[in-house]
């Protein structure tokens, strides 16, 4: 009697729990019921990780929440432009928008982002138990102001690697066909003079053999940013040119005379071996940009090159789009010796760790439902199918998922390249003058490499237009 | 009196949207120009500074030779594209099988965004992918690079812009041709007169409004091109194809002086109206005083 009267009460109870409390169905829907008809707007760039927040995770959210998410994606000018045109005029178009690691400095210095981690910490009402900001790797600490809040979900992560065609490198004919010519056995390169060798090698045995194969990639194009990105972000800091030879402890100088590094001796050396490089590289290098520089390589058009890592997965991967697949062998990018030393004590840093973030403008007009979305696409749970359809990882649990160690083996050692010598490469500068710089100098840039002024002469020029650019700025004084 | 009213309450909301996103912008470039304003320098105030902004474009080499070399872009791309334009819309106005079919294809460059104008004529021109190197490559044994051929890049650039908008040209003048009446031509073949005579003194004289309202039109889009040219060459190799509307974009948007950009903007939109300005007397003033007299 009296067990029954208890199994009596235990039901009541709990039938007044249930109808007491609200339904829990999980934290999405209950968070994303009062914003449900709201309809979140994104700008991103068009890249195989943007493409996957559109394509896979928006539907996902909507599914979940009820809020529907639109992500543009589109060029990385118009990318921009149309950000920052938004949110200067405040119009509040954009819910989020893609936040490139080197334009962070520049949209923290005008007040443009949410704070996220206090946004969340203000209202923990939105805050996602699935989200946690300490499983980010050490990538998001480019998105975080002085006092560790971070600014923007991370999204994308790479770094430029040094890909080699495995098919060639470990060809019996080839190899001692390399040998005859240099005395030396044929392997990835380590310094400049391995990679040099190697790359002048391979552009003659494709004209010695009637093959449309080159020694080298070259990121040389006339008129477009991306050949200067190549020049201060991947060849020069090998030398042991960091910071694009900008020293801000120096007041902000760039040239030798006033202790920058823009015109240096190393500087000078790095631009001579490009350029070296750029005449032994297929002859689209001078129109090649970022992208193309991927599918030239993806083309099985040259032997060996750098190569942003948000390319690496599908050059090395997918068939419908590379000629090479199955044969990409990964490595660090070759350096002078006493370079690569430094940079592993701590010194410097020898490629670029490139990536971006989803961020919340202030101007948005949702943003508490923006923020919801930022939580979602930084849960560990849906970072694994993410990092396998494009090749980035922002959370530390990542490496460790089986889909992400059978994508490992795939392409040659490429993630674990990432997690163990992540630390090697740096993203751009804190500077926030960061496009402003490089449009001052890139006129010169581009000259040099026309053959209009001498490398050394135009150095100098870039080094004073530099200095000159930030006196105007205000920065130098 | 009421009638005023009512013309007035008409034109109203014309007024309205002309002022909010005609005039005030302009008035907001223009006062925008003289001051010195980089939102992402290290004070993001903007300060008067006068008619320093014009000053310094007057001895900007760069900004000088973006205007000479976006004159002679406008120069070659309008002339030919109203020279070319004429010839299509004449034949169009003769009867042969699918003259319908081909009029509407010609037609479809227009509807095609300048963005996808430039992404398309880039993939055909880039060297070892495109097609254009490829076919001159096998026909005439000519490498051609963009990336570092200065007149190259500058002739695409100029080849791509009248594929784009010469069907306007056509389409424009085969309006035109289309209204004219018959008679006059009729009196001057019973004259005597040749097909040059006709054209010269009967076509010519009679499509002039609509020739001259295609070349003002043309020649500001080619005066202002950006997007297209952007995708193609991104203003190289150099400054080769640094139109002055890249160059305004440039100093606008990754350089952010607004003060100098709206500068650049205003002595531009100044040098539009000055060469319209003077196209218009040499070409319709004239002849109407002269007619007058």
């Amino acid at each position: 009697m009296i067990k029954k009267s208890g199994i009596g009460l235990a039901a009541l109870t709990l039938a007044l729990m249930t109808t007491a409390l609200p339904a829990r169905a999980d934290f999405w829907s209950d968070a994303g019921a009062k914003y449900k008809g709201v309809v979140l707007h994104g700008v991103t760039e068009s890249t195989p990780p943007s493409n996957y927040i559109k394509d896979v995770l928006a539907p996902e959210f909507e599914k979940k929440t009820g809020i529907k998410v639109e992500i543009e994606t589109t060029s990385w000018d118009q990318m921009y432009d149309k950000a920052i045109k938004d949110m200067e005029a405040k119009t509040g178009i954009y819910d989020m928008i893609y936040i490139e690691q080197d334009i962070i400095y520049a949209y923290l210095a005008r007040n443009f982002l949410v704070d996220i981690t206090k946004s969340l910490k203000d209202d923990p009402s939105l805050k996602s138990p699935d989200y946690d900001e300490s499983h980010y790797t050490t990538f998001a600490n480019y998105f975080k102001n002085a006092d560790g809040d971070i600014f923007g979900t991370p999204m994308e992560a790479f770094i430029k690697v040094y890909l080699y065609r495995t098919d060639l490198f470990n060809d019996p004919k080839i190899q001692e066909a390399f040998k005859k010519e240099t005395g030396k056995d044929l392997k990835p390169a380590v310094t400049h003079e391995d990679y040099t060798e190697i790359a002048e090698f391979f552009t003659k045995y494709g004209k010695d053999n009637g093959l449309d194969l080159w020694g080298t990639t070259a990121q040389a194009h006339t008129g477009h940013p991306a050949s200067w990105y190549e020049f201060f972000e991947s060849i020069a800091p090998t030398f042991g040119v960091f910071n694009w030879g900008v020293d801000a402890s120096k007041n902000y100088a760039a040239s030798v005379e006033n202790g920058g590094t823009m015109n240096s001796a190393e500087s000078k050396a790095a631009m001579k071996y490009w350029l070296h490089l750029r005449d032994i590289a297929p002859p689209e290098s001078a129109a090649s940009t970022w992208t193309e520089v991927g599918t030239t390589f993806a083309a099985g058009r040259v032997a060996q090159g750098l190569v942003y890592g948000e390319n690496a997965a599908w050059i090395a991967s997918d068939a419908e789009k590379s000629k090479v697949v199955g044969n990409v062998g990964v490595a660090l990018p070759p350096t002078e010796a006493k370079v690569l030393e430094d940079v592993k004590a701590g010194k410097g840093y020898l490629g670029y760790y490139d990536g971006g973030a989803f961020g919340l403008p202030v101007t948005s007009k949702n943003k508490e439902a923006s923020l919801l979305f930022l939580q979602f696409i930084g849960q560990d749970s849906v970072q694994p199918d993410w990092a396998v359809a494009a090749p980035r990882i922002t959370n530390t649990a990542t490496y460790d998922d089986p889909k992400i160690v059978d994508m490992d083996k795939k392409l040659n050692g490429y993630y674990s390249m990432l997690k163990n010598d992540g630390k090697l490469f740096a993203g751009a500068p804190p500077y926030p003058f960061h496009a402003q710089v490089r449009e001052a100098t890139a006129p010169i840039f581009y000259k040099i490499l026309l053959g209009e002024i001498p490398s050394d002469e135009g150095l100098d020029q870039m080094a004073a237009a530099a200095e000159a650019e930030l006196k105007n700025l205000g920065y130098r004084k | 009196m009421r009638s005023n009213t009512v013309g007035w309450l008409m034109l109203a909301p014309t007024i309205a949207i002309l002022g909010i996103f005609g005039i005030a912008p302009f008035l907001y470039v223009l006062y925008v120009a003289f001051h010195q304003w980089n939102p992402f320098g290290a004070s993001p105030l903007m300060i008067y500074n006068g008619a320093d902004n014009f000053r310094r474009l007057v001895f900007d080499p760069e900004f000088l030779r973006s205007v000479a070399v976006t004159a002679k872009f406008a120069f070659f791309a309008v002339v030919s594209e109203i020279a070319l334009g004429y010839l299509l819309a004449q034949l169009f106005m003769r009867e042969f099988p699918g003259r319908g079919f081909f009029r509407t294809i010609h037609t479809l460059p227009l509807i095609v965004a300048p963005i996808v104008v430039g992404s398309v004529w880039r993939l055909m021109t880039t060297p070892s992918i495109g097609i254009i190197p490829y076919l001159l490559k096998q026909w005439f044994d000519y490498d051609m690079n963009i990336g570092r051929d200065a007149g190259t890049a500058f002739a695409l650039t100029v080849i791509m812009d009248i594929w784009h908008w010469t069907p306007l040209v056509t389409l424009t003048l085969l309006a035109a041709l289309l209204a004219l009446p018959k008679e006059p031509f009729e009196q001057a073949q019973i004259d005597g007169a040749n097909r040059w005579q006709i054209f010269w003194h009967v076509t010519l004289p009679m499509i002039r409004p609509a020739i001259l309202a295609t070349v003002f039109i043309r020649l500001m889009d080619a005066l202002r091109t950006v997007d297209e040219v952007w995708m193609l060459t991104s203003g190289g190799p150099g400054d080769a194809t640094r139109y002055v509307g890249l160059h305004i974009w440039k100093i606008v948007f990754p350089k952010t002086d607004y003060g100098y950009g709206a500068a650049i903007s205003v002595i531009v939109l100044y040098l539009t109206l000055v060469m319209c300005w003077i196209l218009y007397v040499s070409l319709v003033a004239r002849r109407e005083r002269k007619r007058v007299a």
